[in-house]
């Protein structure tokens, strides 16, 4: 520590102790400070705590009972998700939603970092052009895109196909990994690219097996970034498909909207629980990554 | 782009005058090259993303009839109606409130936080509980706050304990829908501001702080006059990202309204979705969705400018 001490101070004159709690009560925030810091993660906490409680309740038991209480068994667990998975047709809409969200997330994330090596590690004119052109993909909102793409893929045949679907979630998830990736790889050195490239490697074989090995770990945490986005879609996925058969998840859940008479609320959140638990695994599994890509990216 | 790239190139162009054509042909097969593996991403991007805004802008000058669909050129009728529109008055209205709520709500809340959980033993497991509704599809978050605001639901149940029965309906009545599903909004996205301000929490120097604490400042005073200041470019990018999340919030909304009447009052984005997929007024809601994407552009705009000052105020 090389800190400048002001002239005037007598260090004589200074009152350790007080300055050592001062220091103590700022780095631990002072212990009332940690209690409403409790006291506001378990409140963050209660809709959780609901939805669970209640995808255990049968649906007598959640109309008559105290809607925090405990469940009295486990058992009406299992007439919950039987209920939900008929009424929303889970099993097609489960596969839609990892087929769009695996292959959508996965090549965006390829073709982004084919881009960003192009752009990072390439001097020529009009690199910044073309980079700004894909990055314009990030800028506007997504209510734009929707009513050009509903004709567009009404003419072309393309409205209510898994194609369709896979094209379009792949380029809404290329834009935002190219910002990201052209950065990490405008920082990773050109001296293994030039000796590659005395051996006589060729420029694909270069991105595949040297640059795209050494990005993986951002790579990844674009996926799983992207992979959420696509799988919590609701917009796209209702405008863009109708039949129930290639329809993802979300919009799925939509069959529940206006008929609440028909359907127990038990049954209603059971669906959205199971809806949301891939995501959320995800996230609690692999945290680390996940905040990694989502903070250093957005910053 | 680093300091690297920028001496390579003028090396390169060095290079050229003095070597002659071999090193001309280097250089554009480097171009070549280079644009040959942004070709795809460009290709999506335009096509998918960039071709669909620019028919939008063109649909909003036009006007639809059925049967013919949109091309007759209308001028600025669709623009027009939107002023003379009762719905759109009423949705703009309510956007603002969103825009002004997600403006000190988020922020306020996350920067509490931060300076709350800073260096505090349990930081890490109660990051990760503010964060995990992030991670829950906005529709699943709908549909539970639904039951929570629903007249015989938790939040009156909560509110029974203390003035006798409730049994107000939240998101059936004008006054209280929009608050309630601001509030919803917030409990689900406060975790990615709360994360952005304590990576910046941690990256202000000690020393600076320290010194203050030496010369007697309060906990109150070291945080307004050298924490706060020296935090602003973390603050400055997380109310842009708020404002602009609760500007165009959409799913939210949709689910947690609908059996409210009107919704499409709720919001523009809402009212963009139903003038084109329920009311059929195509050209009307491009113009809608032209609206958004204006405001959208300005207020990243205004990002990069403040950014500018910002930046430049601090060195």
């Amino acid at each position: 520590m090389n800190r400048v001490q002001p002239q005037h101070l007598d260090l004589s004159a200074i009152d350790w102790r007080e300055v050592a709690r001062r220091k103590r009560r700022l780095v631990s925030g002072g212990s009332w400070g940690m209690w409403l810091a409790v006291a506001m993660a378990l409140l963050w906490m209660v809709p959780f705590y609901y939805l669970l409680i209640t995808i255990f309740k049968s649906p007598a038991e959640f109309a008559t009972g105290p809607k925090l209480a405990l469940p009295e068994g486990l058992w009406p667990v299992v007439g919950n998700v039987s209920a939900a998975w008929q009424a929303a047709r889970m099993g097609p809409a489960f596969l839609n939603s990892a087929i769009y969200a695996v292959t959508g997330a996965a090549s965006a994330v390829i073709i982004a970092a084919m881009a960003a090596h192009g752009l990072a590690r390439f001097d020529f004119r009009g690199r910044t052009a073309l980079f700004m052109t894909i990055f314009a993909g990030t800028v506007f909102p997504l209510q734009l895109y929707l009513i050009p793409l509903f004709f567009s893929y009404q003419s072309l045949g393309l409205i209510d196909t898994r194609l369709g679907m896979i094209l379009f979630y792949t380029a809404i998830c290329i834009p935002f990994p190219v910002l990201v990736l052209r950065n990490y790889m405008s920082q990773m050195s050109r001296e293994m690219d030039e000796a590659a490239r005395m051996d006589g490697c060729g420029e694909f074989r270069l991105f595949f097996s040297i640059v795209l090995p050494n990005a993986s770990s951002p790579m990844l945490a674009l996926f799983l970034l992207q992979f959420t986005w696509v799988w919590n879609d609701l917009l796209f996925a209702t405008v863009l498909t109708q039949s129930p058969e290639l329809r993802p998840i979300m919009p799925a859940l939509q069959v529940f909207q206006g008929g609440y008479a028909s359907q127990s609320p038990t049954v209603i959140l059971t669906a959205s629980f199971l809806a949301s638990l891939p995501t959320v695994l995800l996230f609690l599994a692999m945290r680390r990554t996940f905040m990694t890509g989502l903070t250093a990216a957005r910053n | 782009m680093g300091d690297r790239s920028m001496s390579d190139s003028e090396l390169g162009a060095l290079d050229a005058e003095r070597l002659g054509s071999a090193d001309v042909r280097q250089r554009r097969r480097n171009a070549l090259t280079g644009a040959l593996f942004a070709a795809p991403a460009l290709l999506f991007v335009t096509s998918f993303l960039l071709y669909p805004v620019a028919m939008n802008v063109w649909y909003s000058f036009t006007a639809w009839r059925k049967f013919e669909g949109l091309g007759e050129w209308a001028g600025l009728a669709n623009y027009q109606r939107l002023a003379t529109n009762p719905n759109f008055e009423a949705a703009a209205i309510n956007t603002g409130i969103w825009v002004i709520a997600s403006l000190v709500l988020p922020v306020a809340l996350a920067l509490a936080l931060a300076v709350l959980l800073n260096g505090a033993r349990f930081s890490d497991t109660a990051k990760t509980l503010f964060f995990l509704p992030r991670v829950l599809a906005p529709t699943a978050a709908g549909v539970i706050w639904y039951y929570v605001y629903a007249p015989n639901g938790v939040l009156n149940g909560f509110l029974s304990l203390f003035v006798g029965p409730v049994d107000r309906g939240w998101l059936f009545e004008d006054s209280t829908i929009t608050p309630a599903i601001i509030v919803a909004f917030v409990w689900q996205t406060v975790g990615l501001p709360m994360v952005l301000l304590l990576i910046g929490l941690a990256a202000i120097p000690r020393d600076p702080i320290e010194a203050a604490q030496i010369d007697g400042a309060t906990p109150g005073q070291v945080f307004l006059h050298v924490t706060l200041p020296l935090l602003l470019p973390t603050i400055l990018v997380v109310v842009i990202i708020s404002v602009l999340a609760g500007f165009t919030a959409f799913d939210h909304i949709w689910v947690m309204a609908q059996s409210f009447p009107g919704k499409r009052r709720l919001s523009l984005t809402v009212l963009m979705y139903y003038e084109a997929f329920t009311n059929n007024a195509w050209a009307f809601a491009s113009a809608i969705a032209v609206v958004l994407g204006g405001i959208v552009l300005a207020v990243t705009w205004l990002q990069a400018v403040l950014q500018e000052r910002v930046d430049r105020m601090l060195k």
